[in-house]
């Protein structure tokens, strides 16, 4: 095994991607590796590393998709991730070459960028890409003009319509890469001596890497610490001020790139004027009204598709494990296999259909460059509360789902908005929350309507979701106060041209991030389900045995298939109840009477950390609810039935269910989100800390709750 | 005058970037003195503003136009 990595390790080249955003990196590096892609990590930061892998005439390539970026300086953590795999020289999985793409309407800011790799002395060549905008605006450029100039090879595609990307398989193929002379000498705004100390110190190449990292290093946490504090010293020693540096630097480049383009372009006639799209999708009003418009299509459409395929889903894995029970002879690993396992990989891939759903529309939404003006409309409204324009994503995903919310977050560049927006988006109620919700209101609100309109039970509905969305808004600005950032919110980006969406690249964004979910959230899902089914399976023995015989007996003397069923549902019960989560559930019941609640809630309360609609099913397995679990009037008529043992009333009186809501409205109550938000952060820290404030809020708010009912 | 009172539909020749630590990153954007922005479209209620530079559109907060010192043309 070592052996034959270590030999790939030597024989694969590995190329990285880089380019500004919006330039088509991502259509080109999906042509590249089609569905061959793996996401990786990179230590000690959020942000994926995404390679894929290309053969050409038997021989593989490793392509490394860095995050879009419009120049070398670090000022996110998508902008460190690139900086450091360009800059690093010793760095274990640097690349072999570096593939520039360049927006060719946008040839000067493409420059920029890189002229900085080939003062970094990189092995470059660039692509021009979208020719086709370029052409549009009637912009001709000089390809040799520039190759001259820069002495990298260039290359000219529309990837959008697949023109000359299999000449970019054969650059990489001859591995066609010019290590350039330097472009700008950064002697003009650096003194040499405090260069050549550097580049001494650290055995470096050229005058530029060593003021990358004069200019970076010291807040590089992935230099080791004395080499940063000799870095600090020998910029204090010299009284140097590094920031001015970076500005002339940023100056004089533009300077020689305007000269550069002067001479590479020609503009063969006044550009058209740009669309009009604009003037309705920016709207002050109709850009709003046209945003819930799309957003209202959009769920209409996951609720009405996801359905079909979710009960397909739910059917066959129900199929499955009644196949394997009937199939292997009965035993305590039978029906780990059967009760434990194949439902915990049913609750996982239930998932697929919302989650690709969801990411096929926004891979849409962001390839028309809508996203972008929806970014453009939504800022304003979401900074009063730390948040991004780009948290409107995840949180209004969140109604649907919390997962693919979560992961939508990864497009904030800001690690605090980030953050913050992933640990409050959970906090949207989920369409998991929804049979929660109708059971407790059909139990407790009538189904009136009053001021001749308004129906009694929607206003209870739609007064949980309101609670839901304050609550994501109060803990936002909680947060904003909480966490600490060096990094500056900035917005600053660009709208790009309307386009037609590349069908290929959304369906490709839709694989890979079900795969993601199922690959890397699905482990943890798997594994506390399986904790679950045992808790609820198993309890101490003798009382278990005891209750098992007892109901055998009990069936021995009645015929009547009703009666066997009703007897059959007690034993269920019985066990669950002297099960361990059973006992857990009488365990906690001193701390959740003060919310109304008695011990039989309880244990729905533990069971349905799994999912919240799993409080339903538990429901009706403590109350002996046999027969169809679909038919939620027989659960809603045993339910109002039930009395509490506590306080000789109702269990389920205005009160107990008005907390009951209110607690899932805010409680975390999903094992799923959790298994996610420790993918997005890749650390058990902000899933933990997000599970306990979200269930403190809920015990507060549902205290209060029942507090003011009772 | 700054981008962000610009009047809408107006374009506005830049003198300089004032200085910020947002400086460097609307300079690697491409605005650098002596290019011609023109304000295009307004969020609402004091929201980001879209400029036209070279007929690329760039989205600005409001605070980050301020940082853009111009001169009306």
């Amino acid at each position: 095994m070592s052996e034959t990595t270590l030999t790939q390790k030597i024989l694969t080249t590995r190329i990285a991607l880089v380019g500004n955003p919006n330039v088509g990196k991502s259509t080109i590096f999906n042509y590249l590796t089609g569905l061959n892609q793996k996401i990786g990590n990179y230590p000690g930061v959020t942000v994926d590393k995404k390679s894929g892998f290309i053969q050409i005439t038997g021989e593989t390539f490793e392509i490394l998709d860095l995050p879009g970026t419009y120049s070398l300086f670090p000022n996110s953590e998508d902008e460190i991730i690139a900086h450091r795999v360009l800059n690093h020289t010793k760095l274990e999985d640097r690349p072999d070459f570096v593939l520039m793409v360049i927006d060719s309407s946008q040839l000067s800011r493409g420059l920029f960028l890189a002229t900085q790799l080939i003062d970094l002395g990189i092995n470059l060549a660039i692509i021009l890409n979208m020719v086709d905008l370029a052409e549009k605006r009637n912009i001709e450029i000089r390809t040799f003009e520039l190759f001259k100039s820069l002495g990298v090879p260039i290359l000219s595609t529309d990837a959008r319509n697949q023109k000359g990307l299999d000449e970019v398989k054969n650059l990489i193929s001859q591995r066609n890469f010019k290590k350039a002379k330097g472009f700008l000498d950064i002697q003009q705004v650096v003194p040499t001596e405090i260069l050549s100390k550097v580049r001494d110190k650290f055995d470096l190449e050229n005058n530029y890497q060593a003021y990358q990292l004069i200019r970076f290093g010291t807040k590089d946490k992935a230099i080791p610490a004395s080499d940063r504090a000799y870095l600090e010293e020998v910029v204090q020693s010299a009284n140097f001020d590094l920031e001015e540096a970076q500005l002339e630097e940023t100056k004089i480049r533009y300077r020689k790139i305007t000269e550069l383009v002067t001479n590479a372009l020609v503009k063969k006639s006044i550009p058209k004027p740009a669309s009009n799209l604009d003037k309705i999708f920016l709207h002050p009003v109709f850009g709003y009204v046209i945003f819930a418009g799309i957003l209202l299509l959009i769920f209409q459409t996951i609720f009405t598709w996801a359905s079909f395929p979710m009960d397909l889903i739910d059917g066959l894995f129900a199929d499955i494990s009644a196949g394997l029970a009937g199939m292997l002879p009965d035993g305590p690993l039978t029906r780990l296999l059967a009760e434990g396992i194949i439902p915990g990989i049913g609750g996982v891939v239930i998932f697929i259909p919302q989650i690709s759903l969801l990411f096929g529309f926004l891979a849409i939404l962001e390839d028309t460059g809508y996203m972008s003006r929806v970014v453009f409309l939504m800022d304003r409204w979401m900074r009063p509360f730390g948040l991004h324009g780009k948290s409107i994503v995840p949180l209004v995903s969140g109604i649907a789902c919390a997962i693919p919310g979560v992961m939508a977050a990864r497009n904030i560049s800001n690690w605090k908005e980030k953050m913050i927006t992933i640990l409050v988006t959970p906090l949207m109620s989920c369409s998991a929350r929804l049979p929660v919700y109708i059971i407790l209101i059909g139990l407790t609100v009538p189904d009136e309507t009053v001021f001749g309109f308004i129906n009694l039970q929607a206003l209870a509905l739609l007064s949980l979701y309101l609670l839901g969305i304050l609550g994501v808004l109060g803990t936002s600005l909680l947060l904003k106060l909480i966490l600490k950032t060096g990094e500056k919110s900035f917005l600053l980006s660009e709208l790009p041209p309307y386009r037609i969406p590349r069908w290929s690249d959304v369906g490709i964004t839709m694989f890979e991030k079900s795969k993601t979910f199922v690959f890397e959230a699905g482990k943890v899902i798997l594994a506390i389900s399986v904790v679950l089914w045992v808790l609820a399976s198993y309890g101490p023995p003798s009382r278990m045995d005891q209750i098992r015989m007892d109901g055998e007996s009990k069936l021995e003397n009645v015929s009547d298939e009703a009666q066997i069923a009703e007897i059959e549902a007690e034993t269920t019960s019985l066990l669950l109840e002297n099960s361990f989560i059973g006992i857990m559930g009488r365990a906690i019941e001193p701390a959740i009477e003060p919310l109304g609640y008695d011990w039989k809630i309880g244990i729905a309360l533990i069971t349905s950390f799994a999912a919240r609609e799993v409080f339903v099913s538990t429901m009706a397995t403590i109350y002996s609810i046999g027969g169809d679990l679909e038919d939620e009037l027989t659960i809603r008529e045993k339910l109002d039935q039930q009395v509490n043992a506590n306080t000789g009333q109702k269990t389920f009186n205005v009160a107990t269910s008005f907390s009951l809501m209110v607690f899932y409205v805010f409680a975390m109550q999903c094992m799923s989100t959790v298994a996610i938000v420790k993918r997005e952060t890749k650390s058990w820290k902000w899933p933990l800390i997000q599970t306990a404030y979200m269930t403190v809020l809920a015990y507060v708010m549902s205290f209060i709750t029942y507090q003011i009912f009772s | 005058m700054t981008a962000d009172s610009l009047p809408i539909n107006r374009a506005g020749k830049i003198i300089e970037i004032l200085p910020s630590p947002l400086k460097i990153n609307l300079m690697e954007l491409g605005f650098l003195p002596g290019r011609q922005i023109l304000l295009q479209h307004l969020a609402p209620s004091g929201g980001p503003m879209a400029f036209l530079m070279d007929e690329t559109l760039l989205a600005l907060r409001k605070s980050e136009a301020a940082l853009i010192r111009v001169e009306l043309i």
